[in-house]
């Protein structure tokens, strides 16, 4: 090696020429690589300076003996600190990329419909109610005598029924009331519910009302009981009308029940349903309730100025009431001098229809899963 | 019921917009169904009449209404008017003599009621008359109403009926056979052409209004066409009557024939009301210069109709409203809607105006109270809790607990109608089970569903065309039969993925024992273990259905939806469907009493004993399992399948099945010796009743 190429300089070159390969190499293959460029016994640069140190004069070879080894030895240091930093780099073993996608667990959703009628049921049994299921198929005096619609009434035009070709057996209705041994007592029941109320079904009830009547036949007052349920009318589909329907109907009756007993109870209910909204109550007619009243809240999408959602009114029908009419009592025995009641009916389609802004009440009935996945879990 | 506003003030001088009056009326029982103006600040407002107020159905009706909401006085139609071309003069005097409506004489109209009960009262009255148009203002109001101007007689007879709400007929006299008024019931075989044209069949107990011949007009629901007054009549005869509103209902019904005359009758309109309605109509041919009355007024009118007087009591108003109202207001209220009031001890004798059809008892005074005092201003409170609440039906707390395990699950909740297509029924119910409706909507709603199935599948198969592709969905409902009657059920569906597709791998569709596990955790979560049991259904694909059985009652059944099934609902034919359906009141009935009772843990471990053996692949799983179990009572504690194996090195016809035994002892740790005589006995008698070779 000719002497010329054996001082500062070269050492200062080699160095920078060094540390601009370490900052490029960023893989163990490219530090492997600039490792056995520079430090190889055969063929390393660093190595090649070290030989070239024999042809100089002895002074001079001191001097650079150890600017090589001081070069020499920072090469390794930074070698051995970049090879530290890339093995921290490394994902530890078994690691797994989180981003990816998880295996999917399928969770379904309860239908809107349930899910408000669990929200109103619940309500309901904070209030001390009791909740009742009854049949869908009905006979003519549960749906209509009893509640004060005999045959021929004009009322009964309101909610054209849907007829069985034939009579068949009606559903079995529960109360639990007659389980618990206390009330069994109270009511004169020898066990469960009387089978003398079973009657050949001969039409689809028109309202959940019906359960009221076998209710009140079978155990004394006070009565405190909702009814959930579907009922069924002759309405064709449309966007606000469905064949069948769920309904909550109730019925409070005792001793000095009143008007604003029944105010007192959709103030609490419609509230806690609906948040902040007012309510209001406008007379309306039902053959079974006397005085008879539609109740409405307060528009929540207008708060009341008027808009399209409230017919620009301000107000929201949602559901309709009324004190007992007497008829009813007499129709199952009770002595309407004794007792009131109040008994109202909810369409729980409409409840959800305000709730969840859906506004086409057959998405209701599709079962559409991009429309049930919207609710949550 | 449109009413012109400017109609009404001529009864009442009501003030504020048109939007105030709805908005009062609205909270005093009236809802309004739209406001349209009506050009001049006029417009008509639609007010939806409820069923039991037949007297509101007219502008006097509402008048009335509006006045006691306001404080008003209500002023009562005139029977002289002053000129034809403006509306009735407001200001004149309720007078309702007429000139033209002398004592009777030789032109008397003949009326004959035959069936009183249906008729009680018919007045007649005829009139001279020139046809043609009637004045604008008068088609004005009743275009205004939706009614069509026709004539200035038939305007004129419609104008009451919007006005006073009583219904009129106008016959051309010279088209009366007999020139006379038979009201009888129509006799078998006899047919009449309505107004609109159409020639209708009568049958016995419809009442009709005859001549001396042939029936000329179905009692109040609608005039024959024989009869009609035309440009030529000179002379008619004015029908004004009160009919037995279930006659008019049952006769509309059965014609199918709605009026707005039959509507009025059929919820009662005022037995009172035929001659003062029968003065105003002869005032207003007088005045509209259509024609001038002859004779009297023949009112055949055999029972009086008496108003009934009714007691309302001060306590039940208030235990009713839950307020002490004064007795000023009740009297107010009760006076201005007409009522007469007289003192009693506890509160009033109150009178009741014979329109008032709805008012038959106490309460219906109390509602007119209310309604009247306004129901926001009654007090608010909360009735009191005076026995324990029984809590849930027990189903629906089932339906709950069944809502949480299915949705766990990955199935969502469907709601479908509970009548279905006659078809559509079929494969799921025993030939002429399926309960008809007998006025369905459409065929797609004919019949009871005798299964939730099929309207799930048409939900499987909606979501389908819509591209979702992974669908579980299940429903709680009612189910019928007509020897079963109504019972409840759980449905569930599942087609495509059991485990969805995933980077991971390990994609994989729904088979028979995804579903058949879907079928056991919802017994187990009513409380039930059943055993499965092959079966067949016509709905199911032979091979792939099985009966879930409790002793020995049947409670569900699962299986592979037929895809013969699946494709006519619209879900390809190539996907499978997999279905189960529990009977949940036979379920329920089959649920053991009480509450659960613990076992304590194991306290020694256990022995794991694998076998694997070769038998006839048609023998069932169960029934190796259940030969393992009676071989080996004592120590056995399971027997569970971990591999079925077919194919390479198995004989055609064989399966290899393997299970694992586990065999554990309550009392100490078992030891080899202990399960090797078990597990002897077990594979001779596999050997010895199946025929098993040990591989």
């Amino acid at each position: 090696m000719p002497e010329s190429t054996l001082d500062r300089s070269a050492v200062d070159a080699l160095r920078a020429q060094f540390d601009r390969r370490l900052a490029d190499a960023s893989t163990d293959q490219s530090l492997k690589a600039v490792t056995d460029e520079f430090l190889s016994r055969k063929s390393g640069a660093v190595t090649a300076l070290m030989k070239a140190l024999g042809g100089l004069p002895p002074e001079s070879r001191r001097e650079f003996g150890a600017l090589i080894n001081e070069l020499k030895t920072s090469i390794e240091t930074q070698l051995a600190d970049k090879r530290a930093a890339l093995e921290q780099s490394r994902p530890p073993a078994g690691a797994v990329d989180v981003t990816l996608p998880a295996r999917s667990m399928p969770v379904g959703r309860v239908h809107p419909l349930m899910r408000v009628r669990q929200q109103v049921e619940d309500i309901f049994a904070r209030m001390g109610y009791e909740i009742l299921e009854g049949p869908e198929v009905e006979d003519d005096f549960h749906n209509f005598e009893a509640l004060n619609m005999p045959p021929d009434h004009p009322a009964r035009d309101m909610q054209d029924t849907l007829y069985l070709g034939e009579p068949i057996i009606g559903g079995t209705w529960g109360a639990h009331r007659a389980h618990t041994p206390a009330a069994r007592r109270a009511d004169g029941l020898a066990s469960g519910i009387p089978a003398a109320q079973v009657r050949a079904a001969t039409l689809l009830r028109t309202h959940t009302s019906a359960m009221q009547i076998r209710y009140m036949k079978t155990f004394r007052p006070p009565v405190r009981i909702i009814v959930p349920g579907r009922v069924y009318r002759r309405d064709n589909l449309d966007l606000s009308h469905t064949p069948m329907f769920q309904q909550i109907e109730g019925l409070v009756v005792g001793p000095g029940i009143t008007l604003a007993h029944l105010k007192g109870t959709f103030e609490a209910l419609l509230t806690e349903i609906f948040g902040d909204v007012r309510i209001r109550l406008r007379p309306s007619f039902f053959p079974y309730t006397e005085p008879s009243a539609e109740i409405d809240i307060s528009c929540g999408n207008c708060k009341g100025s008027g808009c399209p959602t409230c017919k620009h009114t301000g107000w929201i029908e949602i559901l309709g009431s009324g004190m007992v009419h007497p008829a009813v009592f007499e129709a199952v025995g009770y002595d309407p001098e004794e007792v009131t009641g109040f008994a109202f009916g909810v369409g729980i389609e409409r409840l959800a229809m305000l709730k969840y802004g859906v506004d086409d009440i057959r998405l209701f009935y599709e079962n559409d899963l991009r429309f049930l996945s919207q609710f949550p879990i | 019921m449109k009413i012109l506003v400017s109609w009404l003030r001529e009864y009442v001088d009501v003030p504020g917009t048109p939007e105030d009056i709805a908005r009062t009326m609205s909270v005093r029982g009236f809802a309004v169904e739209g406001i349209e103006p009506a050009g001049d600040g006029d417009a008509v407002i639609d007010f939806e009449i409820t069923a039991n107020r037949p007297d509101c159905m007219s502008v006097v009706g509402m008048a009335r209404e509006i006045a006691t909401a306001y404080g008003l006085q209500v002023r009562r139609p005139a029977v002289r008017g002053r000129d034809t071309s403006s509306p009735v003069d407001p200001t004149a005097k309720p007078s309702l003599s007429l000139a033209s409506l002398q004592p009777g004489g030789e032109d008397d109209v003949s009326i004959t009621i035959e069936s009183p009960d249906l008729c009680p009262r018919y007045a007649g009255a005829l009139a001279d008359v020139t046809v043609g148009p009637s004045p604008a203002w008068m088609q004005e109001r009743l275009a205004a109403a939706g009614v069509r101007p026709i004539s200035n007689i038939v305007d004129v007879t419609n104008y009451v009926l919007l006005e006073l709400g009583q219904p009129m007929h106008a016959f051309d006299l010279s088209r009366l056979s007999g020139g006379r008024i038979v009201v009888r019931q129509a006799r078998a075989g006899e047919r009449l052409v309505t107004l609109d044209g159409q020639d209708r069949e009568l049958t016995a107990g419809m009442l009709v209004i005859a001549d001396a011949t042939q029936p000329v007009a179905v009692a109040g629901v609608m005039g024959g066409a024989a009869s009609e007054v035309h440009a030529g009549t000179t002379t008619i005869l004015l029908e004004s009557a009160y009919f037995h509103p279930l006659s008019v209902r049952r006769t509309s019904k059965k014609l199918g024939l709605k009026t707005e005359a039959s509507m009025r009758f059929e919820r009662g309109c005022d037995p009172r009301l035929p001659v003062t309605a029968m003065e105003r109509a002869c005032a207003l041919l007088e005045m509209t210069g259509a024609g001038r009355a002859r004779g009297t007024v023949v009112d055949c009118y055999p029972t009086r109709v008496e108003p009934t007087s009714l007691r309302l009591r001060r306590s039940r108003v208030a235990g009713v409203l839950g307020a002490e109202l004064h007795d000023s207001d009740v009297r107010r209220i009760l006076d201005s809607l007409g009522f007469a009031l007289r003192d009693a001890e506890d509160g009033w004798d109150v009178t009741v105006p014979t329109r008032r059809v709805d008012v038959v008892r106490e309460i219906d005074l109390i509602e007119e109270v209310a309604r009247h005092y306004g129901l926001d201003n009654l007090p608010v409170a909360f009735p009191p809790v005076s026995i324990a609440s029984a809590g849930f039906d027990p189903r629906a707390r089932r339906a709950r607990q069944l809502r949480n395990v299915l949705t766990g699950l990955g199935f969502s909740e469907a709601v479908t109608f509970g009548f279905i297509s006659e078809a559509a029924a079929a494969p799921f119910a025993a030939e002429g089970d399926p309960v008809p409706i007998a006025n369905p909507l459409s065929e797609t709603f004919a019949v009871l569903r005798p299964s939730a199935l099929p309207g799930l599948i048409d939900a499987v198969a909606h979501n389908r065309r819509r591209q979702v592709r992974d669908i579980r969905l299940f429903e709680i409902g009612a189910e019928f039969g007509r020897t079963s009657g109504e019972r409840r059920t759980i449905a569930c569906a599942w087609t495509g993925a059991a485990t969805a597709e995933h980077w991971g791998g390990g994609a994989r569709d729904v088979d028979f024992f995804d579903m058949k596990g879907v079928a056991e955790v919802i017994c187990q979560a009513l409380g039930l273990s059943p055993r499965v049991e092959t079966v067949t259904r016509p709905w199911l694909v032979p091979g792939r259905a099985a009966a879930l059985i409790v002793g020995d009652r049947e409670v569900g059944v699962v299986g592979q939806l037929s895809p013969t099934i699946a494709d006519r609902h619209g879900v390809p034919a190539n996907e499978a469907v997999y279905v189960t359906t529990i009977a949940l009141d036979t379920a329920e009935a089959l649920v053991p009493a009480g509450d659960v009772q613990v076992e304590s843990l194991p306290r020694f471990p256990s022995i794991v004993r694998d076998v694997s053996i070769l038998v006839d692949d048609t023998l069932a799983a169960g029934t190796i399992r259940e030969t393992v179990r009676t071989t080996a009572p004592t120590l056995l504690e399971s027997v569970r399948e971990f591999d079925r194996y077919q194919g390479k090195g198995i004989p055609e016809g064989k399966v290899s099945l393997s299970f694992h035994l586990t065999f554990r002892s309550a009392e100490r740790t078992l030891t080899d010796a202990d399960v090797q005589p078990a597990m002897d006995a077990v594979l001779g008698a596999l050997r010895d009743r199946h025929a098993a070779v040990q591989r």
